[in-house]
């Protein structure tokens, strides 16, 4: 059956990935490890999050990548100490135990998430963009506007004051490296295996058919906000690992911008399975990175266009957008014949279903 | 379907992909040849400052030119390259241009990508003040590089931060406002005035020169008014600043898209501007705001930029003639503006710390870098600008003056020097003095080196008199 | 069965006594700031009762600011209620329109600087408006055709398409219209004085009525076509029920391709004003956006009242929390402004996710 061979090909190519991962400080120079691979493993882990969310709960949200920098403003405010590594940077510096802070910005980050989720909770397809949108920027505003947690040039020095398990991540890059591949494992695994109990039976239920649930006796935005507020857990961890790579934290990484970076990445890998969360964090950091300095630039001079890389930049997100629209995923899904809404595990998330209340 | 009628669609992906991946691997695998020394520009080309992209480059590899023997590419557009750069038997090699969006995310990719991904050596840049904030922090991480700020204004790179690795030979944003506040006492009889600036980092740090200067010789400052950056209407923050009957003028630090909406809101609520009555830093005279709002502003003096547009010295003329000869008509020809100048300043004082640690970079190049330099608009001293010992510029300023100019066209132009600025304004900023904010620093007398000795300038010319 | 539903009340009543508050405070409670400190019964000038000029010009800057938000979102109200397309290059249309008129206003009557008002006439800011809107609905047009016409339905991906093509709209203008400088258009020389006006006992801008009037006149003119002609009965329609509007034979894709022009040439219309009013520059497209996104959210998506309502409500909140947050310390809390616009629209969302005037469809 083709969906054997498939389930077959896919496992193969994972263990490869996998083993590929595992062995990438020896394979690769420094800067791909650190700067491609940790960052597209931690920028995939954000958008699992959101991918989780789309290709279960048929709800498109905006605001995972607030989320993730939420955990990492908290986490930067409760371990910084003024004067220490980030120099004299803004903040409350509190200077707590590592591990403390860290367990509460993860607690705190997901009871916002939950908090967020429940207002959201009774509203669907593009309302619900919408309301995360409406969270995403507040969210900028007051990181950026309020100096006392944040300001405009963020909290710096983060990564100097890392819980004891986890060592020192500032100076030893591959160690943070490995960290960030376990946790993105163990989200995949988490994710796979929640939406094989009965919560995530039940929620991709409510994502075909709400109202027939809610008539069934399911508490529909009950469901959603706990999906929320798990999503925002992986935001969280996600926004953790981030401030331990970056070791900075400013407005500008949970903005417009890197809000609409972060459903690019996503579109591109694919809305309807989790492993486009990764393929996409990795094709966008790729794209990204090598398309500066490159002849296709003075390619544009001699076409007469004009413009720099960034036009660039928009013309290959245009092309990906234009001839797959369920991104790379979506792509292979139909290579092996399972096109549009065929055997994939969510629907075909380009279209945002009409709101309904419930 | 047909598996290869399928397949069709996957051909332009798979290219796209397949391109990607012969550059990719191309440069994972990367590792270095000959000794050669890498140096990168990092600037702005996208958001607020993103006009700043050639200007920069330009002004980084006109020096590069002049003292290195670089080859222009293309003197219309400086971000085509340059070959050829060396110095002595070291052979220099641009290896990329950073470009940055005033934020700090763009910045953090940009820096790593030039210094980790092309190993650039030695960083010519950035542009911005948040950005150099992070610069500053990368470097104190990273001690075998060097990094020569380029046009960054923010007070902690040097003062705070300050490591190492890091030189700037421009001032800083309260630097440049030296001088503006006792010609704003002086000349215009001003003794309460407001202050309207943008709520960030570069608003506070240039409002603090202003502050500093005016409140030092007895000036008070009534009233703080803090738009959000790039607010979209102004009317109701103009709204809170006090109607110019009532006060004797109004100091303006609004910038980027923001100064045009501001003074128009202003305007529009109190009247056509009086220029007695106004003064700006200088977002009124530079970054291309001479044309915008220029034509609004005529007359009004503007804080300065380390730079003496109009400057008549042989040391002026020298540095203008540089930048002309390589790329003509860069910057429409502004080479007065600090974009341009503080990078070919840059740019020279690599060239000359490379000849004195003989192509050497690292710790050897961060000994070789001049703590002396000649630029173009420097007086004092014979026209030795100095670094003080956090390797940060103590430079002459020049408060200017709007202009209207004999083809309509309007323009700075000089009416004061301040010689020998330091970072600390007189001993005010320190490194555990509160940093610029909303309210920092506070509205105080006292004595500023320069105070009382800001000569005055006409026709470019500085004359032995003092501002009285 | 006639019981009142008290999950339903409690929010309601709480809004309600949010609102009443927030009135009663600018109303009478607030007392004027004090030179020095302040607290939290302190506002930059007091409540409407201690000074009423200041109150007066506070409420006019929130409705003309009103205006300009107005002409920018209906655009995009109209191309989202319509053809459910969240049109993403909304700002970047916004920006072109402005440099397209700066462009064209500097061939007409300038030298590469700001014009003074003096130098510019009526003609002279109309015929770059209306180039500026026709080049851009031009350009809306051609987007329309060629990326949204045969992905209907594909919201997500239509969003993002416009994602690209904004991209590339901005770093173009960057790279063709006057280097990415700040760039403004002038008005009229006539609108740059202050005129008295009688009752409310102010002189108020000129240039600032003329904002509001054109919002209106944008206003007047919409309606007019979506309610008194054939096209706009058209459009309606579709709004209310696309499918069955199609299915009675309607050439609905000739009434996307309208509704897609007129919406565009909207935002460019929106850019020449916004031009006028201070300047237009890179990184203003992103800001318009938001803008527009936040007007149709709070007023409902795909309609024209909502669009209204919407752009004052977020202009009046705007406008008046930058003068009307407490005076309470050095960092409080008028610098929150923005804040308060974005808390408001929480607010909405919370207790009406569809906007104040948005149906479900």
């Amino acid at each position: 059956m083709i969906g054997d061979k498939k389930a077959i090909t896919e496992r193969t190519i994972g263990m490869v990935g996998l083993i590929v991962a595992l062995a990438a400080p020896l394979i690769f120079n420094a800067y791909w490890v650190d700067v491609i691979l940790t960052q597209a493993l931690i920028v995939g882990i954000t958008a699992a999050s959101l991918i989780f969310l789309s290709a279960y709960g048929g709800l498109v949200s905006l605001a995972q990548t607030m989320l993730m920098g939420t955990a990492g403003v908290m986490l930067g405010n409760m371990v910084v100490t003024k004067g220490g590594a980030g120099g004299e940077t803004q903040g409350l510096n509190l200077g707590w135990d590592p591990t403390l802070s860290l367990v509460l910005a993860l607690l705190g980050t997901t009871v916002l998430g939950l908090l967020f989720g429940a207002l959201a909770a009774r509203s669907t397809g593009i309302y619900f963009l919408m309301i995360t949108l409406t969270y995403s920027v507040i969210g900028f505003y007051f990181v950026g506007q309020v100096t006392l947690v944040s300001g405009f040039s963020g909290i710096a020095g983060i990564n100097a004051y890392t819980p004891s398990f986890i060592g020192d991540i500032a100076n030893d890059r591959n160690r943070l490296y490995f960290i960030a591949l376990g946790v993105a494992i163990v989200v995949y695994a988490a994710i796979r295996f929640l939406v094989r109990t009965p919560f995530g039976l039940a929620l991709q239920g409510l994502r075909d058919e709400p109202v027939r649930m809610s008539s069934l006796g399911f508490a529909v935005p009950l469901h959603r906000t706990l999906a929320f507020g798990f999503a925002a857990f992986l935001a969280s961890l996600s926004g953790v690992l981030f401030v331990w790579w970056q070791g900075q934290i400013a407005p500008g990484d949970i903005g417009i911008q890197s809000t609409i970076d972060l459903l690019v990445v996503a579109v591109i890998g694919g809305l309807t399975r989790i492993e486009g969360a990764w393929v996409g964090a990795l094709a966008f950091i790729l794209i990204n990175n090598y398309v500066r300095d490159s002849w296709l630039t003075h390619l544009l001079d001699k076409v007469g266009i004009g413009g720099s890389f960034n036009t660039i930049i928009g013309l290959v997100f245009l092309v990906i957008v234009l001839v797959s629209p369920d991104g790379l995923m979506g792509a292979w899904d139909r290579l092996w014949g399972l096109g549009g809404n065929g055997k994939g595990e969510g629907p075909s998330v380009t279209s945002i279903p009409a709101g309904e209340k419930v | 379907m047909s598996r290869f009628t399928r397949h069709r669609k996957l051909l332009l992906p798979l290219g796209v992909l397949m391109i990607l991946a012969t550059v990719v691997v191309s440069t994972s695998f990367a590792s270095s040849k000959a000794k050669v020394v890498k140096v990168a520009i990092m600037t702005d080309c996208k958001g607020g400052f993103g006009f700043g992209y050639e200007p920069d480059i330009g002004g980084a590899q006109a020096a590069l030119a002049n003292y290195a023997h670089g080859k222009v590419l293309d003197p219309k557009k400086p971000s085509a390259g340059m070959t050829g750069i060396r110095v002595g038997s070291t052979s220099v090699k641009i290896v990329g241009y950073g470009c940055g969006d005033d934020t700090v995310p763009t910045a953090v990719k940009e820096t790593r990508r030039l210094m980790e991904q092309l190993g650039a050596d030695v960083m010519i840049g950035p542009l911005s003040g948040g950005e150099a904030v992070y610069v500053a922090n990368y470097a104190k991480a990273h001690p075998t590089k060097t990094f020569i700020i380029g046009t960054a204004g923010s007070q902690d790179p040097t003062l705070q931060i300050a490591p190492k690795n890091m030189f700037r030979y421009h001032g800083d944003g309260a630097q440049w406002n030296a001088g503006i506040g006792e010609i704003a006492y002086k000349k215009l009889g001003w003794r309460k005035a407001a202050i309207i600036m943008d709520d960030y980092p570069f608003g506070w740090t240039s409002s603090a020169g202003i502050i500093a200067d005016f409140c030092a010789i007895g000036g008070q400052i009534t009233k703080r008014v803090y738009p959000p950056l790039g607010a979209t209407d102004y009317s109701s923050y103009v709204q809170q600043l006090p109607p110019p009957n009532t006060i004797d003028g109004t100091f303006w630090v609004v910038g980027g898209t923001g100064t045009s909406a501001a003074l128009t809101a202003y305007e529009q609520a109190y009247g056509p501007l009086d220029p007695k009555k106004n003064i700006g830093n200088l977002f009124f005279a530079f970054l291309g705001a001479d044309k915008v709002v220029g034509p609004k502003v005529v007359g009004s003096y503007v804080g300065g930029f380390g730079t003496g547009p109009g400057l008549k010295s042989a040391q002026a003329k020298n540095y203008e003639g540089i930048v002309a000869r390589w790329y003509p008509g860069l910057n429409a020809g502004n080479y007065a503006d600090g974009f341009v100048y503080n990078y070919f300043n840059a740019a020279w004082a690599l060239v000359i710390g490379l000849t004195h640690s003989n192509g050497a970079v690292g710790a050897a190049l961060q000994a070789g870098l001049p703590r002396t330099l000649k630029p173009g608009y420097q007086v004092s001293n014979a026209g030795v600008l100095k670094l003080d010992s956090n390797r940060q510029a103590i430079q002459d300023q020049y408060p200017l003056q709007m202009v209207k100019k004999a083809d309509g066209s309007v323009g700075a132009a000089i009416v004061g020097f301040v010689p020998n600025v330091d970072q600390s304004f007189g001993g005010l900023f320190t490194k555990s003095s509160p940093p610029p904010s909303r309210t920092q620093p506070a509205c105080v007398k006292k004595s500023l080196p320069w105070q009382g000795k800001i000569k005055v300038v006409k026709n470019g010319v500085i004359l032995p008199a003092v501002i009285k | 069965m006639g019981n009142v539903d008290v999950r339903r009340l409690i929010p309601r009543l709480t809004v309600g006594f949010l609102v009443a508050g927030v009135v009663l405070y600018i109303a009478v409670i607030a007392n004027p700031a004090p030179a020095v400190g302040g607290s939290w019964r302190t506002t930059t000038f007091g409540s409407a009762f201690h000074d009423w000029h200041s109150f007066m010009r506070t409420l006019l800057n929130g409705l003309t600011f009103a205006g300009l938000l107005f002409i920018v979102a209906s655009g995009f109200s109209l191309i989202f209620g319509l053809m459910r397309v969240v049109n993403m290059a909304h700002g970047s249309f916004y920006l072109l329109g402005g440099y397209v008129a700066y462009e064209v206003q500097q061939k007409m009557a300038g030298s590469g600087y700001t014009i003074a008002g003096s130098n510019i006439n009526t003609w002279e800011w109309v015929l770059p408006a209306l180039v500026a809107a026709a080049v851009i609905g031009a350009v809306g047009l051609v987007v329309q055709q060629v990326f949204l016409r045969w992905n209907q339905g594909q919201e997500l991906r239509q969003a993002l398409i416009t994602i690209a093509i904004s991209v590339i709209i901005a770093d173009q203008v960057l790279a063709h219209f006057n280097g990415g400088l700040a760039s403004s258009v002038t008005w009229p020389g006539w609108t740059d004085r202050l005129v008295a006006l009688p009752l409310i006992g102010i002189d108020y801008s000129l240039a600032r009525l003329i904002v509001l009037f054109l919002g209106l006149m944008v206003g007047l003119g919409l309606w007019l076509w979506l309610y008194r002609t054939r096209t706009g009965m058209v459009i309606r329609a579709g709004v209310d029920d696309r499918q069955m509007t199609s299915a009675l034979g309607v050439n609905i894709q000739l009434t996307f391709a309208i509704a897609f022009v007129v919406g565009s040439s909207l935002a460019a219309f929106g850019g020449v004003v916004g031009a006028s009013q201070g300047a237009v520059a890179p990184g203003q497209d992103g800001q318009w956006l938001l803008n527009s996104l936040v007007v149709v959210i709070i007023g409902g998506l795909g309609s024209l009242l909502g669009a209204a309502a919407g752009s004052l409500l977020y202009g009046l909140v705007f406008s008046f929390s930058a003068v009307y947050l407490p005076t309470a310390g050095n960092n409080c809390c008028t610098q929150y402004s923005i804040l308060f616009t974005f808390i408001l629209l929480a607010l909405v969302l919370a207790f009406r996710p569809q906007g104040l005037f948005g149906r479900f469809s």
